[in-house]
């Protein structure tokens, strides 16, 4: 998979290039519009991910030209605007998603991979976490064949992290993608119902699935603490 | 009537002054017309004491002191004039006096002789307190004789002159000032009404209707100069209270780059695996300050859009009720995790129009708030309702409650009632802040009560969605 990564503030372009490396991407960097379009229009990329604040060629013109052109490329707006008609006008334009600054860069994973249609546990409606079973058809919990009773927003939290399951998913994004934006800033909800996931689904059982890692969020994984 | 009013003190003064002028006037004319008859009536008289004096005087030897009265009747008639003249040797013979008057005027039968040194006019006090001015005239015949000529009058008519002049201006004087007054009520209160307008619209102008100006009154005077003064004043405080909201929008926007690039790296040295327990430990703190950090940034960021009047793009119809309940609902865990009852009565529709998502945020901030106040084992009402054509909504808790000193801040940017008890909540002072920013941008109010000890009420008022009554 090829990205091309089209931010003017070295530092981010720098840091986000080496994270995604890591996660085993070849990654084009470009520090301006110019060279940025230079480069979409010469190479065929998988997916861009553009800032929207560029000196030479802004981000949303370079959008304009790209899907003018013809380009099925996937396209993630980064930006720190955020006002609701910026959205619109990038949507028009022929973004796919839109990040705002700042962000975790574990949902600039999770984004990117969505974009690139390869959800990270597979496209089965039953998702498997080592003895655990989430059935996305039937909303249905197992651990060790026995069926677990969660409530409604207990189930979403935990389908959200099975589905991202080996994920370090950040508080923001789960309350983003189980909650709404009203919530953000309310972070102790997540943690209050991520303790009552775990008095069902991990206290009755000797192996601990769901991990929080400080400062980042939480993980459902299977593997050894490191 | 407030006395301490422009108007009402212009209007007193120039009453004051009015009836000031006029009482010394009216003083000025009556001293001065009474000096004047007084003079003119004595002058009368002394001319006529000289009169009898040159003319029947002179020859009393020969004419007799029958000749002398015939004489005075007839030229004089003293009785028929309300006059008094009295004719008498120095040794204190009269040789002739006036009868009473014809008019029974006054009565001149007890009065005195003249002093030995008589003095050119006297009055004199007679009974029916009638004054009389009386004219002396000495006189010294060619025999060597000494008489002295009285000849007097009644002040009565002068006096009677007076005091007519006296009431006219008694009754003149009040109606001069009263009309002054009136005429001075109306011409200062239409010379202030633009001041009255003035103040009006100042106090309704705050710091979100900043671009509203005072009126001018185009009269080319001191208030037409005060009022663009003014509105100067006003274009300053926005442009001031401008560069201070984009300051804080620059600002957090400038902050999210360097934070962006501090996450990155953090998360980056976290899950590349080499770090040690205690040194994964030490990043995770940094980062969940760097998150804190960053959320503090988003709140300032959205406050000053809200500041900046956001578009209505967004702006739907919805059911206040519904959206509180389902809410309340998402939120159940964290109170139940506290045990703290949640009540919500929202049963019936209460219509509004506004950004869902923002008075969702509003019902979410208001309701941690409680949460995070009420100790364990409280209660907390939440309840919709249309009143009065408003949608309102109210929390309320059995929380610590807020020191009444702190009410009027506690709305405030960054305001925190103490810092220990926000320390655990990980606040950072801006939620109440974002409500009543919401609020302001739906044209609703916010207010609360609080009494430290039993609880706090957060009351929001909005306007109900048009065409719809209620109940």
């Amino acid at each position: 998979m090829r990205l091309l990564l089209v931010e003017d503030e070295k530092k981010v372009a720098d840091v986000l290039a080496r994270g995604l490396r890591a996660e085993r991407f070849a990654v084009d960097v470009a520090y301006d519009g110019v060279s940025g379009w230079e480069l979409a229009s010469s190479v065929d990329y998988d997916l861009i991910v553009l800032d929207l604040m560029l000196p030479g060629l802004d981000g949303t013109e370079l959008l304009r030209r790209l899907r003018h052109k013809g380009s099925n490329a996937a396209v993630l707006v980064l930006t720190a605007r955020d006002a609701t008609r910026d959205k619109v006008e990038n949507f028009e334009a022929g973004a796919d998603d839109y990040l705002t600054k700042p962000f975790a860069f574990a949902e600039l994973l999770v984004r990117i991979k969505a974009l690139l249609r390869r959800p990270p546990a597979g496209r089965d409606h039953v998702l498997r976490v080592a003895d655990l079973e989430v059935d996305r058809l039937g909303q249905q919990v197992r651990r060790a064949g026995k069926r677990i009773e969660l409530t409604a927003k207990e189930y979403a939290l935990l389908e959200y992290l099975a589905s991202h399951a080996g994920r370090v998913l950040s508080r923001t994004m789960i309350i983003e993608h189980v909650w709404d934006e009203s919530f953000e800033g309310l972070t102790n909800i997540v943690d209050v119902y991520v303790r009552h996931l775990r008095e069902k689904v991990d206290e009755p059982f000797e192996r601990k699935l769901i991990r929080t890692v400080r400062g980042a969020g939480y993980c459902l994984t299977d593997e050894n603490e490191a | 009537m407030n006395t301490r009013s422009l108007r009402f003190r212009l209007v007193a003064w120039h009453a004051g002054l009015l009836t000031a002028i006029f009482v010394l006037l009216a003083v000025l004319i009556l001293l001065g017309l009474r000096h004047y008859l007084e003079a003119d009536l004595r002058d009368t008289q002394a001319r006529r004491a000289g009169q009898i004096a040159d003319t029947l005087l002179a020859n009393l030897k020969q004419t007799g002191p029958d000749f002398l009265a015939q004489e005075i009747e007839s030229l004089y008639a003293p009785e028929a004039n309300d006059r008094f003249i009295r004719i008498s040797r120095q040794d204190g013979q009269v040789l002739y006096v006036s009868g009473p008057p014809k008019d029974q005027s006054f009565d001149s039968t007890g009065l005195a002789a003249a002093a030995p040194a008589p003095v050119p006019a006297r009055k004199v006090k007679l009974p029916g307190n009638i004054t009389l001015l009386i004219a002396t005239r000495p006189f010294l015949a060619p025999s060597g004789d000494r008489y002295l000529v009285e000849v007097g009058a009644p002040t009565t008519p002068m006096d009677t002159m007076l005091e007519q002049l006296l009431t006219l201006l008694g009754i003149g004087l009040p109606l001069v000032v009263l009309v002054g007054i009136g005429g001075g009520y109306l011409l200062v209160g239409r010379a202030l009404a633009p001041v009255d307008q003035i103040s009006r619209k100042a106090e309704r102008i705050t710091q979100h209707n900043l671009g509203e100006r005072l009126p001018v009154p185009r009269t080319a005077d001191e208030l037409e100069r005060l009022s663009l003064s003014l509105n100067l004043m006003i274009q300053r405080i926005e442009d001031a209270l401008l560069n201070s909201k984009r300051f804080v929008a620059d600002a957090s926007h400038e902050l999210r780059t360097p934070l962006t690039v501090l996450r990155a790296e953090l998360e980056n040295l976290i899950s590349s695996g080499h770090l040690t327990l205690e040194l994964r430990e030490a990043v995770g703190s940094v980062l969940e300050e760097v998150d804190r950090l960053g959320r503090i940034v988003e709140q300032l960021f959205a406050l000053s859009r809200l500041d900046a009047g956001e578009a209505r793009a967004e702006w739907v119809s919805f059911d206040l009720a519904e959206l509180a309940a389902t809410t309340a609902d998402q939120m159940g865990l964290l109170a139940k995790d506290k045990g703290i009852a949640v009540s919500c009565d929202a049963n019936r529709r209460v219509p509004v129009k506004g950004d869902r998502a923002r008075l969702k945020q509003v019902v979410v901030n208001l309701l941690d708030n409680a949460i995070k106040y009420t100790p364990e084992h409280g209660v907390i009402q939440l309840r919709v309702a249309a009143i009065n054509g408003r949608a309102v909504l109210e929390v309320s808790d059995s929380g610590i409650g807020i020191p009444r000193e702190a009410v009027p801040h506690i709305f405030d940017r960054f305001y925190r009632v103490d810092q220990a008890r926000t320390r655990d909540a990980g606040g950072a002072g801006l939620g109440l802040s974002i409500v009543r920013s919401i609020c302001a941008a739906h044209g609703a109010e916010v207010d609360v009560e609080s009494d430290v000890g039993s609880g706090s009420r957060f009351r929001i008022r909005l306007p109900l969605a048009n065409g719809e009554k209620s109940p």
